[in-house]
């Protein structure tokens, strides 16, 4: 079960931090992922078999003809249920990120800007949220709501805001104080459009940086909010489901778990080293 | 005959260094020797490699640039550039201190100062006997506090006491002055020739300002572009000055005795690119006097000429530079400034400040604390006229001007502007523009209370790039492509594009090389010729306030000491922070 990760805002990228080898690595990394959503996307048509239809012998090895990675306990295609979970598992950490760049940006900017009592209140709000253990509040709700991927979504994204809430407060707070912001000011720009135009896109590539790490975390948690039977119902295809139900298998047929597993620690992973990479192609432009 | 080994020996070094996968020779071929008890000012521009060549002595070039380094630099017996890493550190301990431009980041903030200097060599009564000597008041107390407790004057001088602590052979000061107020630069000078005078400690003191290197220094060295341009004793350097650069320098420099009424002279833009600077001599594309063959040879450094021991990299010799840099104006500073048409007293005030206080509050519950940044200031400035504000950092002359701008809360008191309001020119021109815009949508934005239509804008913008000097190509570059001098321009393009009645500058020069700054000032006084502006000044060298202001307050603890017409202020100062100020002001005697 994945815990969630405060934010990490080291100076260096670790991978792809130095000159012009690092940046063309850093290009690499943001095409694989680029790649995998083209994947995830194309789930439809490059899918082999219907994943949910029984479709051969259950349990066939790797490699079997017209089966590349095997069918699992009632004969359904691997393949085919690993790329539909991929497109759920992808699209569903896109959908919780989003929301939590939304709301925690809103509130975040808000906060920031205005300061004083508004700030105050709003970050204590924030404070309460970030003083829940996030994982159980997203298990509570789940269970509340009933099982279901738009509660899992919502339960999620309930919990994730805060942690962007507080980031993007603190790149606004630190902006707003800057010369520029002053001069704009002077310059007669109206409110709204001094946030839009001198502030927000300042706070853009730390959180976009941290969005993208993030993705990780969010995959894993809806791994483990699917292992434990609070995902997407059965029988649509999930990574964290598809592992966890076929634990048992390990041992008699150690594919039908280790494939879906294998594509949740591929999609973090790439995610978490893309999210390297645009924290070096975004930092050199500043 | 055997003289003293030097304290620092540097030979033909040259260094280069990477940044962003490119590589340039930031040295290009360095000698310099520096004798026990002797203080060598290196001067130079911002990017000369004055800095580098601090490093190097100290043996402390940054890794992350992966440097090359070819030649020696010896301390002492130690090889600062090849050595082994032990040997190299025990030179460091034993052997050299450093001063660096701002002592608030050198200084470690979680030590406490007695710590930092005992940790340097000094028992515990030693260190505070030395920060007495560093005209430290209290060093018992001082002994126990950290750095953020002390004023910048003050951690300077810690700074020089961990410097010294360990006797060193050689103190290697960059910009140690460039941070600080003219009256705790004039100080920390006496200090440093204090500590030679009775330790015989060598100092190299690293400095962009000629006449702070004047001040002290036995030798002066002029560094252009990685390589020396003139070295040679004080004296002889500041009278028969041999290298076009030097003249150059010494001619740009602001002093209290540059003629008023006359645009400064200032050094011409370099057009060269790096690769052309690898031949030939790298200052040809700024010297007037340049000829073919300085395009082909590179002018070795020659010490036997003008005298022995003074040597310029010139094909010219000295008397030859003298007549046709230092003596002749150049066209440009021959014509005599516009001058502004005269302030009509009758006219009404362009600014009126009456009675104003700003305090600002830190800290929340028990721990709030309120500063009085202003103190009751009074004055008008009538429509057209100049006033330039002069004051030490915390005196409040900025939040004079930030008050007057609206940026910062008043507290009481009353401040009127005449319609057209006022537009500010920051000290940080590169901060001051949002990093993400371009000058384009920057300069348009002032433009849209307007509603011009997008043809008359981009007119507009160009019209008020070419004003500042700059091409209309630059409208499409960010910040962050230009150089500190256009920032300055660009952000001067800003606050004049929509003409503003009063223009408020703070301190825009402060941050700029000698040269650039006089370009600057050049430009602030024909745009408030051409546009009939009224222009408030504020800054801490008075030389700048006598040229930009018709009138000079001097502002000392958030009151106006002094305000009067600028010479008489300068020439017959009636309070003593004023004439403070004026004797801290760093002359030389030039040749004209």
């Amino acid at each position: 079960m994945s815990t969630v990760v405060l934010p990490r805002r080291g100076t260096v990228p670790v991978l792809t931090g130095r000159g012009r080898s690092g940046r063309t690595l850093a290009r690499v990394l943001v095409g694989v992922l680029a790649a995998l959503t083209v994947l995830a996307l194309l789930a439809r048509p490059l899918a082999p078999d219907d994943p949910v239809q029984p479709v051969a012998a259950p349990q066939l090895p790797l490699g079997s003809a017209g089966h590349l990675l095997g069918t699992d306990s009632i004969g359904r295609d691997i393949l085919s249920r690993t790329l539909f979970g991929l497109q759920t598992s992808w699209f569903s950490a896109l959908a919780v990120v989003a929301v939590g760049l939304l709301v925690g940006g809103i509130v975040g900017v808000a906060a920031g800007v205005a300061g004083g009592w508004v700030d105050s209140v709003l970050m204590r709000i924030t404070d309460l949220f970030l003083a829940l253990p996030s994982t159980l509040v997203a298990i509570a709700l789940v269970a509340a709501l009933g099982p279901g991927l738009t509660h899992t979504l919502l339960g999620m994204s309930v919990v994730w805001w805060p942690y962007y809430a507080r980031l993007i407060r603190s790149e606004v707070r630190a902006l707003v104080t800057r010369p520029h912001v002053e001069a704009a000011r002077l310059a007669g720009v109206g409110r709204v459009r001094l946030v839009l135009r001198h502030v927000l896109p300042g706070a853009v590539p730390t959180a976009v940086v941290t969005a993208s790490l993030d993705i990780g975390n969010v995959v894993l948690l809806l791994a483990g909010l699917s292992f434990l039977g609070l995902g997407q119902p059965s029988p649509a295809a999930e990574l964290g489901a598809d592992t966890a139900a076929n634990t048992q298998l390990l041992l008699s047929a150690w594919w039908v778990p280790v494939v879906p597993g294998l594509a949740v620690l591929l999609l973090s992973l790439v995610a978490n080293l893309a999210g390297d990479g645009i924290r070096t192609l975004l930092g050199t432009r500043r | 005959m055997t003289t003293p080994a030097p304290a620092a020996t540097v030979r033909d070094l040259h260094v280069s260094l990477e940044r962003d996968g490119v590589r340039s020779e930031v040295l290009r071929g360095v000698d310099l020797d520096i004798a026990r008890g002797e203080i060598v000012g290196l001067v130079g521009e911002s990017g000369s490699g004055k800095s580098m060549l601090a490093l190097s002595v100290l043996g402390l070039l940054p890794d992350a640039a992966r440097p090359h380094v070819s030649g020696t630099v010896r301390v002492g017996d130690t090889d600062m550039t090849h050595g082994p890493e032990p040997e190299r550190r025990a030179a460091r301990r034993t052997a050299l201190g450093a001063v660096f431009q701002d002592p608030m980041t050198s200084l470690n903030p979680t030590m406490r100062v007695g710590r930092q200097i005992t940790e340097a060599g000094r028992d515990r009564e030693g260190a505070i006997a030395l920060l007495g000597a560093m005209g430290v008041p209290d060093p018992q107390l001082r002994f126990q506090v950290y750095p953020h407790e002390l004023s910048g004057g003050l951690r300077q001088r810690v700074m020089a006491a961990i410097a010294i602590a360990g006797r060193p052979a050689l103190v290697v000061a960059d910009e140690p002055t460039t941070a600080l107020d003219v009256t705790v630069q004039a100080q920390l000078l006496d200090l440093l020739r204090e500590l030679r005078d009775d330790l015989g400690c060598s100092v190299l003191l690293i400095t962009h300002d000629l006449g702070v290197a004047a001040q002290i220094a036995d030798r002066i060295a002029v560094m252009y572009a990685g390589r020396l341009a003139e070295l040679g004793p004080t004296a002889d350097v500041l009278a028969e000055p041999s290298h076009p650069y030097t003249a150059g320098l010494l001619r740009s420099r602001l002093s209290l005795t540059l003629d008023r009424s006359r645009r400064l002279p200032t050094l011409a833009r370099d057009t060269l690119t790096p690769d052309e600077r690898l031949t030939g001599c790298p200052y040809r594309g700024r010297c007037p006097l340049a000829v073919d063959r300085c395009a082909q040879e590179t002018p070795e450094l020659r010490s036997s000429r003008p005298s022995p021991g003074h040597g310029a990299a010139c094909w010219f010799p000295g008397v030859t530079v003298r007549s046709r840099v230092l003596e002749s104006e150049a066209p440009a500073a021959a014509q005599p400034a516009a001058q502004p048409a005269a302030a009509n007293p009758a006219a009404a005030p362009a600014v009126v400040v009456d009675d104003l206080v700003c305090t600002f509050t830190t800290g929340h519950g028990r721990r709030r604390r309120s500063v009085e940044a202003v103190r009751g200031i009074s004055f008008s400035v009538a429509a057209g006229e100049a006033l330039a504000v002069v004051g030490e950092s915390g005196s409040g002359k900025s939040t004079v001007l930030r008050a007057i701008a609206g940026l910062v809360p008043v507290r009481s008191g009353r401040v009127a502007l005449a319609a057209g309001g006022a537009q500010m020119v920051f000290q940080d021109a590169g901060s001051s523009l949002t990093p993400w815009l371009s000058v384009g949508e920057t300069l348009r934005e002032r433009l849209a209370p307007a509603r011009l239509g997008r043809a008359e804008a981009d007119r507009r913008v160009a019209e008020a790039l070419a004003g500042t000097g700059l091409p209309a190509s630059v409208a499409r570059l960010r910040p962050a492509d230009l150089s500190g001098g256009q920032r300055q321009r660009v952000a001067l393009a800003r606050a004049t594009i929509v003409r503003p009645a009063v223009l408020l500058c703070d301190e825009p020069t402060s941050a700029l090389d000698a040269s650039l700054a006089a370009t600057t000032l050049n430009l602030i006084r024909d745009m408030r010729e051409e546009l009939a502006m009224t222009v408030l000044f504020v800054t801490h060298d008075l030389a700048v306030a006598r040229l930009m202001g018709d009138r000079i307050a001097v502002v000392e603890r958030g009151r106006i000491v002094e305000i009067g017409d600028a010479e008489a202020v300068i020439a017959t100062p009636e309070q003593a922070y004023t004439r403070a100020l004026v004797a801290a002001v760093p002359e030389i005697g030039v040749p004209r």
